[in-house]
């Protein structure tokens, strides 16, 4: 339940718009820019000159009516691709989507493969009269010996 | 004199590991018992020579000794008493000096703890194995890395002082020893796990010896990463705790793998299966931690918190490539003996859970890793420079903490080997209804979006999950039912569900500006009201701290401040945060007023339930130190498993009683 009783504690709000001019909406487009003044951190984390300058020209755009997409298309073309927080979804850079979910697709392949494999291996594998009685064998000296070894 | 010191104490350490080795190879080959009895007091010249050393580094800190190179770079005479000891991890010589002191401390302790039985041969390898990495490290001292080069000062030196991030805020001066103390200990159930596979014994027994110690070093692993966070926190002044910082990436990869290893060992111990998978975990651990004290000490990538140095980078690279052929050499050529004589009936099982648990561990730790190196990957191949930044990582994690939190909700409830479904209804009800009520308060108290909404079910859902287990168990055993591996592993659950709730919601719902104010003036945001009131200037041995005073919601008065740093001109800023159940109100100053302009500049940053990452660090690290203590010891007979044959499905699922949540096995 406590994780109940946090989340009763959360406030209202609402997520980042996409559209019109609000502090809200340049900052979330700021954390998408990489500070290139700074060591890791992105323009909506840092007071260096560059990061200032970067959140006056987003404020600008984002006044001037342009979408998320044409004020971020607009710093990767000055300042180069590398600006962007998010890596390219195609060219080389893509493969850093696509390989963990490749990879997470070849695990879940192997595993359903071995479980079948195991399934099928099941079916010839009943308890013989032996191992039926080794085990009532174990459970009387169990209760004979009031939990002796084991 | 501090210099001879030092020097004296690693080459000792060196000498100590070196003969260490030496005498346990040689006593294991001609089957010399006292002499792979010699590993314990050699473990000790290894402490003794770490501890010198490190008296000397202090000494030489303490009492500004300018011809100690280490200290002349980063000491400096204004320095406060805490972080001029704390200085001594501040940069890269002296935080390796840290890790051997701390590895040595490990050392001993294995050698004590298995006192008894030093001339076994599984013990007698393990310590072989602590003696190559503390022989490592030493080596590295005494070449790429020397913490006490000499220096010739300049008539009237003062040293520049520590980076001013590092001297901002006291949590500097126990993050990095915690962080070492996670990191380092993995260094023991990695030994054991070599030398498991080195005498061929690689039965069970091995790891109920390493189970406690890879728990210690995962808790303080935990504890340093939260710390970590709450420093960025309390420090960094953009209202953040975690931002995929390929130096964070190298303390969480460790943490991934560790605890995909303290699930899936259950199934080991428990069943017998999943032997190559968790020796594979436990070099995978260790070997993380070289590589990713590799990517930060060596210059390759760029962080806040990375060291460069020289040739540190391609020796450390070196004995991470050694560690990793070592670990798959041997797996390999044991891998008859380690085949698995059982196999797991049901997917819908405990071992099931656990596997897919080590699936999901397993992709987490690599979308960390891709992303980490793949810049550095991508730019060595074609030469084109691009950023796999914060957006790359939120994507690929919150559908992978998703899964986890959903088996964090059903695996505690499964027994062993096969589940019906009738036995799920039964006990998932209530969890269910939890998860449920959560999406709903979450609604009523005006959270929208469908993530956070989705996190906040599944925590609701995972919670109830934990809960019922410990109610059970304590109803059960009265406060024992707290103690114990998989009770205290429910209470760490507990602090991990809160960490995502509270990830969730301060993501989703921050709310940031900045103002410029003139005294008297007052902002408003997300319904806080922020009067700017005055500033003032006060003087520090090290620093110049420009400090303004805010009324928040016309109640309490807060002070940030920006801290300029004599030596180095270097301004950081300290923000002041009113910490509240629901939310944090953050203040942090962007620019000290001037004359011509008396505005001073302001950031607030309005996040809920950060406090309760905080609180969900701390519950975790008591659930593992309940976790430490040994639980009930389980009867062998005891019923724990579902019956298998699948002629009695629906056939009355095992009463609540049996579904103990597994104690410890104790091998009589």
């Amino acid at each position: 339940m406590l994780a109940v009783v946090v989340v009763v504690l959360v406030v209202a709000a609402r997520p980042a718009p996409t559209k019109g001019v609000s502090d809200q909406r340049a900052f979330a487009l700021a954390t998408q820019l990489k500070c290139l003044q700074c060591v890791g951190e992105s323009v909506g984390a840092s007071q260096a000159p560059l990061a200032v300058k970067f959140r006056q020209e987003i404020d600008r755009q984002m006044r001037r009516g342009r979408t998320d997409d044409e004020i971020l298309n607009y710093f990767a073309q000055r300042y180069g691709r590398q600006v962007l927080e998010t890596p390219p979804s195609t060219g080389v850079g893509a493969l850093v989507w696509i390989v963990p979910v490749l990879a997470f697709a070849g695990a879940v392949l192997v595993l359903a493969a071995t479980f079948r494999r195991w399934r099928g291996e099941r079916a010839d594998l009943t308890p013989s009269d032996d191992d039926e009685a080794l085990v009532a064998q174990a459970l009387a000296d169990r209760r004979d010996g009031g939990g002796g070894s084991s | 004199m501090n210099r001879a010191l030092g020097l004296g104490g690693l080459v000792l350490g060196f000498g100590g590991a070196f003969v260490g080795i030496c005498a346990v190879l040689a006593g294991l080959r001609s089957n010399r018992k006292e002499l792979v009895r010699l590993s314990r007091p050699y473990a000790g010249v290894v402490l003794f020579g770490a501890v010198l050393a490190v008296v000397a580094m202090q000494r030489g800190l303490i009492t500004r000794d300018w011809t100690l190179k280490y200290v002349a770079d980063h000491g400096s005479s204004t320095t406060p008493p805490l972080f001029n000891v704390a200085t001594m991890w501040s940069a890269l010589e002296g935080s390796i000096l840290l890790w051997g002191l701390i590895l040595a401390g490990y050392t001993v302790a294995v050698a004590t703890k298995f006192r008894k039985r030093l001339e076994d041969p599984l013990v007698g390898w393990a310590m072989v194995v602590m003696f190559v990495v503390c022989l490592f490290f030493f080596g590295l001292m005494l070449t790429a890395a020397n913490p006490f080069q000499g220096n010739i000062p300049p008539p009237g030196y003062d040293g520049p002082g520590p980076n001013p991030l590092l001297q901002n805020h006291i949590l500097m001066a126990f993050h990095p020893p915690m962080l070492y103390l996670g990191y380092v200990g993995f260094t023991v159930p990695f030994a054991f796990a070599i030398a498991a596979l080195a005498t061929g014994r690689v039965g069970e027994g091995w790891l109920v010896e390493t189970r406690r110690w890879t728990l210690f070093a995962w808790g303080f692993l935990t504890a340093g990463i939260i710390l970590g966070s709450w420093w960025s926190y309390e420090v960094l002044g953009w209202g953040g705790y975690w931002k995929w910082d390929p130096v964070e990436n190298a303390s969480f990869l460790p943490w991934l793998t560790g605890t995909a290893y303290l699930h899936s060992v259950m199934v080991q111990e428990r069943r017998g299966l999943l032997r190559v998978w968790n020796l594979s975990l436990l070099c995978a651990t260790f070997s993380l931690t070289i590589l990713g004290t590799f990517l930060t000490r060596s210059g390759v990538v760029e962080s806040v918190h990375a060291f460069s140095g020289g040739s540190v980078g391609p020796i450390l690279l070196g004995f991470f490539a050694v560690v990793v052929l070592v670990s798959v050499g041997l797996i390999g050529w044991r891998g008859e003996q380690l085949r698995a004589p059982g196999r797991i009936d049901s997917p819908l099982s405990r071992e099931g859970a656990f596997l897919a648990n080590n699936v999901l561990f397993a992709v987490f730790a690599f979308v960390v890793l891709l992303g980490t190196v793949f810049p550095l990957v991508v730019e060595a191949l074609n030469g084109d420079r691009l950023t796999v930044g914060v957006p790359y990582f939120n994507r690929m994690t919150v559908p992978i903490g998703f899964a986890l939190l959903t088996l964090m909700a059903i695996a505690p409830v499964l027994p062993w080997r096969k589940a019906s479904g009738e036995l799920l209804r039964d006990r998932l009800w209530w969890p269910a209804w939890a998860g449920v009520a959560a999406v709903v308060l979450g609604a009523v108290a005006g959270a929208d979006g469908v993530a956070p909404l989705i996190a906040f079910g599944l925590g609701g859902f995972a919670a109830g999950s934990a809960l019922r287990q410990l109610v059970l168990a304590t109803r059960r055993q009265g406060v024992r039912g707290l103690v114990g591996r998989a009770n205290g592993g429910m209470v760490v659950h507990i602090g991990t569900i809160m960490i995502a709730v509270a990830l969730a919601a301060s993501q989703s719902f921050i709310r940031t500006a900045e103002f410029d104010l003139k005294p008297g003036a007052t902002a408003v945001i997300a319904g806080h009201t922020v009067k700017y009131l005055d500033s003032r200037s006060v003087e520090k041995s090290n620093r110049v701290e420009l400090r303004a005073r805010f009324l928040v919601d016309g109640k309490k008065v807060f002070e940030p401040s920006l801290n300029k740093y004599r030596l180095t001109g270097q301004t950081i800023g300290t923000p002041s945060v009113k910490v509240g159940p629901r939310e944090d109100v953050y203040l942090a100053l962007t620019r000290a007023p001037g004359t011509s302009n008396p505005a001073v500049g302001l950031r607030v940053i309005v996040q809920p339930l950060v406090v309760w990452l905080w609180v969900g660090g701390t519950i975790m690290v008591v659930g593992t130190v309940l976790a430490l203590f040994p639980g009930r010891r389980r009867n062998p007979l005891d019923p724990v498993s579902a019956p298998a044959a699948p002629e009695v499905e629906g056939d009355g699922p095992p009463s609540d009683g049996s579904d103990e949540p597994d104690g410890e096995v104790v091998p009589a």
